[in-house]
C-alpha cells in the first residue's frame, strides 16, 4: 500500500503519539499477538484450518477417506484454482481482475460455435478470447492506466454482454474429444487435474524463479521505485492481465468440458469473486508486493471441502452462507492484524 | 458442488469484499426458468402446445372487470401494446413465451407490439415500462422480474391508464387495481405432481436428494412445499435425504449431486426444480459410472426439449410441464377485458407431464 515515503507520510507511531492509540481496534490484535503470532497465523492459518477441516471430515463425513472423494474435490476445485493463480498474480501487482467470470463465459461460448474447427481450434480461440480480455485490461490499466478495478469491471459487463450475444441459448456439447477431457483420466488422474496440477507448478515457477516473477512483485510493493529502478512496470503489468485472461479462459474451457455444455448467461457467474477469496484467503495480501501460489492452492481447496462438507452434511445455504462469510472475515482479520504489528 | 459452493462463496465475499459487491448484484438469483436446447430451430413451434385454463380451482372473488378497474375501452387492434419480459431469452423459456407473445400479438393484429428485456434487473424493467408508457403503450403485459418492487412501474401505468397484465410470476400488489390479473403455472401443484411422478418412477420407495431452485424465490419455495408436502401426506415410502441448492443451472445441478453421490451412496432418487438442473444430475449420475434414469430416478420440471430428449434416452424418468406460451391466453384474457367480462385475480393454466409414455410422441410440443 502507499507505505511509500516515510518523509512525508506519517508513520502510525507518529500518528499514535500524537493522538493516542486507537485502542478499541488494537486492543484485539495486541491480545491475538500474544496469543498466536499473528505473522504465524496469516502465513500458515490456511493450511491449519484445512489440516483440521479434513481431520474432522476423516471423523464425521461418511465416505470421505476414498480415493473418488479425493477425485472428486480435485476435479471441482481445478476451475477455480486456475483462475485464483491468474489472480493471486495480478493481486500481487497491487492490482484486481473482475473480468475473469466474463472471460470463462466468452471462452465455453465458443467451444461449441466453432467445434467445426476440431477440439483443438475450437480451445485454441477460446484460450485466445483469453488473450483478448487480458490484453484489453492491461492495456487500460498499464497503458491508460485506468484503476484496475474500474478498467476490468468494464470488461467484466461488456464480456458477459458479448458472450450472450455469441452463445445465445445454453448448448450442449457432444464433441468427444471435448467431452473426453473433461471426464477422462491419465493413470487414474482425470486430465482436468493434471491441467490444474500443470498450472500451478508454471505459475509457482515463474513466481519463484524468473525475472518476470521478480519484477511483478516489486511493482506490486512499490510500483514508484519500480519505475525509478529501471523496471518495464508497463510490459509486466499488461502481461499479468494476459496471463490472467488466458488462465481464466482455459478455465472456461474446463468448465465447458466438464459440465458438456455451455451457458453464456450463468457458466463462471461470480467466479471473480471465488477466486479473490481464495488467495486473500491463502494468505496473499490485497496490498501487493508478495504472491503466495502454495497458500492460494490450500485456500483454494479450503473453500472447496467446506462446501463439501456443508453438502455432505445437508447443512441448509442460508446456514452455508455464514459459516463462509465468518472465515473471510477471519482471514482478512488476520491480515489486518498482521499489517499492523509489522509497523 | 463446486460451483455452488463458490457461488454460495462468491455471494458471501461479496459481503466481504464491499468494494467488489456490485460485481454480484446484477443476478437477482430469481430465474425462474433455465435455459434449454440451443440446437435450435426446432421448439419454436409456438402454437404447439396452447395453454389451457384450469376450471378445477375457484377463483377468488368476483373477477375484476373494466369498470371496476375503472380503464377506458380499447380496440385491440387498433392498440399498442407493450410487453415487459423478464429475463434475457438465453433461456428457453424466456425465448418461447417472448416468442409466443410476438406470435399472438401478430395475431390479433395489434397497431404496435413494444418489447422490452429487464435482463433479471428490477430497476430495468420499471424504467422499461415507465419508456413504453412514454412510447404510448395502451395496455401492458409483463412477466415480473420479482414479486415485490415493481410499483413506481405499475403506479406510472395507473396514473396513465394504462391496464398491467401479469404473466409466470405473481405480484404481491393489489389485483384489479395495480394490474388486472395474474396468469400462470400453480408451482405449488407443479411440486405435488413432481411428487405423484417420482413414486411411479420409484415404485414407491427411495431415498430423494432435491436439488433447489435459487433460494428467496416462490417458484422455487412452492415447488419445494408441494412435493414435501405430497410425499409426507402420500407415499411414506420415499425419504428426503438431502436438499441443497443449485440455482437453476445446469453445472451447479452436475457439482452438487456430484457431491451428494459421493457422501451418500443410498440416494436413488432426484428431484430438481428446474430441467437444467435435472440434467445436470443426468452426467453427474453418469460420471459417477450409474445409470441415470435407472440406478438413479431422476424427475424435473419445465419442459424443455433437452429434458423431453432425455426421457426418450430414458436418463429422465419424468418432466413436470411449465408452459411458457402465454400469448395466445394473454390476448384472449385482454380481449375479454375489453369484452367487459371479469377476469378473476388468478388465472392458472393447465400444465401437462412428459414421461417415458408419451415423451417420444410429444416431443415437439417441448420448448
Amino acid at each position: 500500500m502507499a507505505d511509500a515515503g516515510p518523509a512525508r507520510v506519517p508513520t502510525l507511531e507518529a500518528i499514535d503519539e500524537k493522538f493516542g492509540p486507537p485502542e478499541q481496534t488494537d486492543q484485539p490484535s495486541g491480545y491475538f499477538r500474544r496469543m498466536v503470532d499473528a505473522d504465524w497465523l496469516r502465513r500458515n492459518g490456511v493450511y491449519a484450518t484445512l489440516a483440521l477441516l479434513i481431520g474432522v471430515n476423516v471423523v464425521i463425513t461418511d465416505n470421505f477417506v476414498s480415493s473418488n472423494t479425493l477425485r472428486l474435490q480435485l476435479v471441482q476445485v481445478a476451475p477455480v484454482l486456475i483462475v485464483a493463480l491468474g489472480m493471486a498474480l495480478v493481486i500481487g501487482t497491487e492490482g484486481i481482475d473482475l473480468s475473469v467470470g466474463a472471460t470463462i463465459a466468452l471462452a465455453a461460448a465458443i467451444i461449441p460455435l466453432y467445434i467445426g474447427y476440431g477440439a483443438p481450434g475450437a480451445i485454441g480461440l477460446a484460450l485466445f478470447a483469453g488473450v483478448v480480455t487480458g490484453s484489453f485490461a492491461g492495456l487500460l490499466v498499464a497503458g491508460v492506466g485506468v484503476q484496475p478495478i474500474v478498467a476490468t469491471l468494464g470488461i467484466m459487463v461488456a464480456g458477459r454482454g458479448v458472450a450472450n450475444l455469441l452463445g445465445g441459448e445454453i448448448k450442449s456439447i457432444r464433441d468427444p474429444a471435448i467431452v473426453s477431457l473433461g471426464t477422462d483420466s491419465v493413470a487414474g488422474v482425470p486430465y482436468v487435474v493434471v491441467i490444474a496440477g500443470a498450472v500451478s507448478l508454471v505459475v509457482w515457477g515463474v513466481v519463484r524463479h524468473s525475472t518476470y516473477g521478480r519484477q511483478l512483485v516489486a511493482i506490486g510493493g512499490n510500483k514508484r521505485a519500480a519505475e525509478l529502478a529501471g523496471l518495464p512496470v508497463k510490459r509486466v503489468l499488461a502481461t499479468t492481465y494476459v496471463v490472467s485472461g488466458v488462465l481464466a479462459a482455459l478455465a472456461g474451457v474446463l468448465l465447458a468440458a466438464r459440465s458438456r455444455a455451455s451457458d453464456p448467461t450463468k457458466i463462471g457467474l461470480l467466479m471473480e469473486l471465488a477466486a479473490i477469496t481464495a488467495v486473500v484467503v491463502g494468505g496473499t495480501p490485497l496490498s501487493g508486493g508478495q504472491v503466495r501460489i502454495v497458500g492460494t492452492i490450500a485456500g483454494a481447496l479450503l473453500i472447496q471441502i467446506i462446501g463439501a462438507t456443508l453438502i455432505a452434511h445437508d447443512i441448509p445455504d442460508s446456514t452455508a452462507q455464514m459459516v463462509q462469510a465468518v472465515i473471510v472475515v477471519a482471514a482478512v482479520y488476520v491480515q489486518l492484524g498482521v499489517r499492523r504489528a509489522n509497523r | 458442488m463446486q460451483r455452488t459452493i463458490q457461488y454460495r462463496w462468491r455471494l458471501l465475499a461479496a459481503a466481504g469484499l464491499v468494494s467488489l459487491a456490485a460485481a454480484g448484484c446484477t443476478d437477482s438469483g430469481d430465474d425462474e426458468s433455465s435455459p434449454s436446447d440451443a440446437s435450435g430451430a426446432t421448439g419454436t413451434e409456438g402454437g404447439d402446445d396452447e395453454q389451457v385454463v384450469r376450471t378445477d380451482v375457484t377463483s377468488k372473488g368476483e373477477g375484476c372487470t373494466l369498470e371496476q378497474y375503472g380503464a377506458e375501452p380499447l380496440d385491440l387492434t387498433d392498440a399498442v401494446v407493450g410487453f415487459s419480459q423478464s429475463e434475457p431469452d438465453t433461456a428457453a423459456f424466456r425465448a418461447a413465451e417472448t416468442k409466443s407473445i410476438r406470435e399472438a400479438a401478430e395475431q390479433v393484429g395489434v397497431k404496435e407490439l413494444l418489447v422490452t428485456n429487464a435482463n433479471n434487473e428490477l430497476p430495468k424493467q420499471i424504467s422499461d415500462i415507465q419508456d413504453m408508457l412514454n412510447q404510448g403503450a395502451q395496455f401492458l403485459i409483463v412477466a415480473p422480474v420479482n414479486s415485490d418492487g415493481l410499483d413506481p412501474a405499475l403506479a406510472a401505468a395507473k396514473e396513465a391508464g394504462v391496464p398491467v397484465l401479469t404473466i409466470d410470476r405473481k405480484v404481491t400488489n393489489e389485483p384489479c387495481s395495480d394490474y388486472i390479473a395474474f396468469l400462470g403455472s400453480d408451482f405449488y401443484q407443479q411440486g405435488q405432481r413432481a411428487a405423484d411422478a417420482m413414486n411411479e418412477a420409484t415404485g414407491g420407495e427411495g431415498q430423494v436428494a432435491i436439488l433447489l431452485g435459487s433460494s428467496g424465490n416462490n417458484v422455487t419455495d412452492n415447488r419445494n412445499a408441494g412435493f414435501k408436502d405430497q410425499v409426507e401426506e402420500r407415499y411414506p415410502g420415499l425419504e428426503i435425504v438431502a436438499e441443497q441448492t443449485a440455482n437453476f443451472a445446469r453445472d451447479e445441478g452436475q457439482t452438487v449431486t456430484e457431491q451428494l453421490l459421493q457422501s451418500n451412496s443410498e440416494i436413488t432418487a432426484i428431484y430438481a426444480h428446474n430441467d437444467e438442473m435435472g440434467l445436470g444430475a443426468v452426467t453427474a449420475v453418469e460420471a459417477a459410472g450409474k445409470a441415470p434414469g435407472d440406478d438413479i430416478k431422476i424427475v424435473s420440471i419445465d419442459g424443455t426439449r433437452n429434458a423431453v430428449q432425455a426421457i426418450v434416452d430414458g436418463q429422465i424418468n419424468a418432466v413436470i410441464e411449465s408452459n411458457p406460451r402465454f400469448g395466445p391466453l394473454a390476448f384472449e384474457t385482454a380481449q375479454k377485458f375489453y369484452d367487459g367480462e371479469a377476469i378473476p385475480e388468478d388465472v392458472i393454466i393447465e400444465d401437462d407431464e412428459y414421461n417415458s409414455e408419451n415423451a417420444q410422441e410429444n416431443l415437439d410440443k417441448a420448448f
